[in-house]
């Protein structure tokens, strides 16, 4: 096991079976276990060449971290792991019925500054975008153990669409704060 | 004096290994070092007991430059040569300065690529040279305290600061002879002064209204370990905003009269001292006796100076709500910390503590408290401390991003995120035959380039010639654990290295310290050589003590007979060399060993991430709680 396999294999990294679901407290503590032992801090009285090294190796533990934490980048990377390009994926087609709904919602987002109590119906509308997104997740989790790529990914671009929209709506929550 | 150091049985290292390590608050306003003695974060006073050093340098007498009281003391009357708050102009452009500049009554000179430079009766002076003096003081007093030259230093920046301002922190610290173990987030180092000594778990915020900015930053602490979530603030925003704000309120009380340079300088501070009173007193009388043309004195309450400051700690609650919500917390804060001695305005802490649901801890000087954590975090860096037992993981505060068409900005590290960091991004050629490529760095939030923080042009050159649209240029990003920028080039086709020039937008090129540095040991050339020697010998030896141990610990694991023969050989080579005076020759050998054991440091490392595995399962429980 080298640099170059756990780079190809974030999850042998954090010795974790290639899944959806991922036990986030058991990569939480092996996060911070691998970090005590190869963070840059730890090799502060070592040679230029460990140093340069231990900032690789830590930078990378870093990012394999940062990727399966979250569960898009997470449903992302297993896509990519099962031989997926980004096209592959952004050329998903996608039912009308969804584009319609996400639609809706972004309208919403877009006429809120106007409303006399902004905070509460924006905090409704995140409670909404976030439960269809848990949804999505179990569907990504369903199709990706039937070995189902397609449908798995295009739950995937589905997730995309409603991450953007709730990154949206977190900017009008922080001009909403600057008011 | 002796050093004395009481060690824990069987934790840490013998005492005649124990190294000479400091922390330094390089403050807006004040600056203090301290150091770690018998396990203890300590302040060190200088002769006659004062802890703080008032970053305050006066350049009248073209002789040394005087620093701290002696400076502050000359302040009304030479303002223009008593250059205080240096820390607002680090790294940043004359431009972005102007106005801070007006009102601290500063002469500013044009300098090389916009550079900040302050015209003096000594010359002119740029905010690094500045900051190095500052240092300089420190450095000697931690050298008289400790009886020996210091071996590190952990130097605390705004956890706010951007690359240029880290960068030219770093500087000043090399410029003033210190080698720098690392640049420290102040809110972090205030977190582990607080989080060792009371073993605190759970999730931290911590509040840092210092002389020139504000900072805040959430953390989690776990066994040790402590985790940045977030953070965020306002480098233009401090605990000088709420003097000036009661000096220019006290302005309008009497007319508005029109102030000298030294008169302005002598109101702040009478709003300073009033402002330190009003914590404790309902109201207080500011004498304005030499200050004002009219003199007199003047009445000030508690309720006039809160509302007057009331905007400006508002404002420190937006960046709160900010960071709060970047921090994307399931659950609330367990504990405040505060910083800075603005923090003892009664109505700062009540709001924070309103905010956050939560009352602040002050046990710690809010003072003293960054220093007291960068000491901790430079005891470890030096090797003093048992491993394993504390680690810091930073993130990087302000989205690192490339101009692309249009004079957009393509995001390339978001902000917050966990540093070191590496991020590879392609790019391509658009003509035929086209050998260059021009890539502009920035970092901010904003969405075009005009709004964000230029931080450096890289030129890619040596491009293999090919049709446009061929060539595959991998660039990588690499942000270290100081927070500060590298920048790689490849093109992966011909795998041919491209060579970049780094054009600083602001900041200091590595031929410009180099050269001020030699200007400062020009009256001893032979002192640089030594000097020279000395780190070649140092780099050498912590090879070589590096690889014993690695050789007797994996060496029958990890190498082949040939490799492990191929390693004794150049060490052997090496430390021939040590016997000697040629520091080239030590160089290039501590080179070619580096390489030849690169190998060998990959192998033990890979091996290490299986080690430190094996048996983390059980933790797990406990996480859980915490999640």
């Amino acid at each position: 096991m080298s640099l170059a396999d756990f780079q190809s294999n974030y999850f042998q990294l954090f010795d974790l079976p290639v899944d959806f679901a991922v036990n986030l407290a058991q990569l939480g503590a092996r996060y911070r276990q691998l970090q005590k032992e190869l963070h840059p801090d730890r090799y502060a009285g070592a040679s230029a060449h460990e140093q340069r090294l231990a900032v690789q190796y830590s930078a990378l533990i870093n990012e394999a971290y940062t990727t399966l934490r979250k569960p898009l980048s997470r449903v992302l990377y297993l896509l990519e792991l099962s031989g997926m390009t980004s096209k592959d994926i952004a050329e998903q087609h996608i039912d009308g019925g969804f584009l319609i709904m996400q639609m809706e919602l972004r309208e919403k987002l877009e006429s809120m500054e106007g409303l006399i109590d902004p905070e509460t119906v924006l905090e409704h509308l995140v409670t909404e975008i976030s439960q269809d997104i848990m949804a999505l997740q179990k569907q990504f989790s369903q199709a990706y153990a039937a070995g189902d790529m397609s449908l798995a990914a295009s739950a995937c671009v589905k997730m995309q669409y409603l991450d953007k929209l709730l990154q949206e709506a977190e900017q009008i929550e922080s001009r909403l704060i600057d008011r | 004096m002796a050093l004395l150091h009481i060690a824990e049985p069987g934790q840490s290292p013998l005492p005649h290994q124990v190294k000479r390590a400091i922390g330094i608050d390089l403050g807006t306003t004040n600056s203090l070092v301290a150091t770690v003695r018998g396990g203890r974060s300590i302040v060190l006073p200088d002769e006659s007991g004062e802890v703080m050093l008032p970053s305050v340098v006066n350049y009248t007498d073209a002789g040394a430059p005087l620093v701290g009281l002696r400076a502050l003391a000359l302040a009304a009357q030479h303002p223009a040569d008593t250059l205080m708050s240096v820390k607002r102009f680090m790294g940043r452009g004359s431009k972005d300065a102007i106005n801070d500049a007006r009102r601290s009554h500063y002469r500013l000179a044009e300098g090389e690529e916009g550079l900040v430079r302050f015209v003096t009766s000594s010359g002119e002076l740029s905010p690094v040279e500045v900051s190095a003096d500052i240092l300089r003081v420190l450095r000697q007093r931690a050298v008289a305290t400790l009886g020996g030259e210091v071996d590190g230093a952990v130097i605390t920046v705004p956890a706010y600061f951007d690359e240029a301002q880290r960068q030219a922190t770093k500087d000043a610290a090399t410029l003033a002879g210190l080698r720098v173990l690392r640049l420290m987030n102040e809110p972090t180092a205030a977190a582990v002064a607080y989080g060792l000594d009371n073993a605190e778990q759970g999730v931290i915020a911590v509040y840092d209204l210092g002389g020139g900015t504000f900072d805040i930053s959430i953390l989690r602490l776990h066994k040790g370990v402590f985790e940045v979530l977030a953070t965020g603030g306002d480098t233009a925003l401090g605990g000088d905003d709420l003097d000036a704000s009661l000096a220019d309120w006290v302005l309008q009380q009497c007319g508005a009269p029109t102030l000298a340079a030294g008169q302005y300088r002598q109101l702040q501070a009478a709003a300073r001292a009033a402002k330190e009173r009003l914590s404790d007193e309902l109201a207080v009388d500011i004498d304005l006796t030499g200050v004002l043309p009219s003199g007199g004195s003047i009445q000030v309450t508690r309720e006039t100076f809160e509302e007057l400051i009331l905007p400006l700690v508002k404002r420190t609650l937006r960046s709160c709500r900010r960071c709060l919500r970047d921090a994307q917390l399931q659950t609330g804060i367990d504990n405040i910390v505060m910083v800075g001695g603005s923090t003892r305005v009664p109505l700062v802490r009540e709001a924070v503590a309103d905010f956050f649901q939560c009352s602040p801890l002050i046990d710690i000087d809010p003072d003293q408290v960054v220093a007291l954590g960068a000491a901790i975090q430079a005891d470890m860096l030096v090797g003093n401390r048992p491993e394993g037992d504390l680690l810091l993981l930073d993130v990087i505060p302000l989205s690192l991003g490339i101009e692309t068409m249009g004079g957009l900005v393509e995001k390339i590290v978001p902000r917050n995120t966990t540093i070191p960091v590496s991020r590879a991004q392609e790019f391509t050629t658009y003509k035929d035959g086209q050998t260059a490529l021009a890539l502009h760095i920035v970092q901010g939030e904003r969405e075009m380039v005009s709004d964000c923080r230029s931080l450096a042009h890289f030129e890619l050159r040596g491009i293999p010639p090919m049709v446009a649209g061929a060539a595959r240029i991998r660039v990588t990003f690499q942000v270290d654990a100081d927070g500060l920028l590298n920048v790689a080039a490849r093109e992966e086709i011909t795998g041919s290295q491209s060579s970049i020039t780094v054009k600083p937008s602001f900041g200091l090129s590595d031929d410009q310290i180099t050269s001020m540095l030699q200007a400062s040991f020009s009256h001893a050339a032979e002192d640089k050589l030594a000097r020279q020697l000395a780190e070649q010998r140092l780099a050498a030896w912590q090879l070589l003590e590096g690889l014993k141990a690695a050789l007797a610990a994996d060496g029958d694991a990890l190498l082949s007979s040939g490799e492990r023969a191929e390693i004794v050989a150049q060490m052997t080579a090496l430390r021939a060399l040590l016997e000697g005076v040629d520091a080239d020759a030590i160089r290039t050998q501590t080179e070619r060993l580096g390489r030849q054991s690169e190998a060998f440091a990959a192998r033990r490392m890979d091996r290490s991430i299986r080690d430190a595995l094996a048996g983390v399962s059980l933790d797990a429980l406990d996480d859980k709680v915490s999640q």
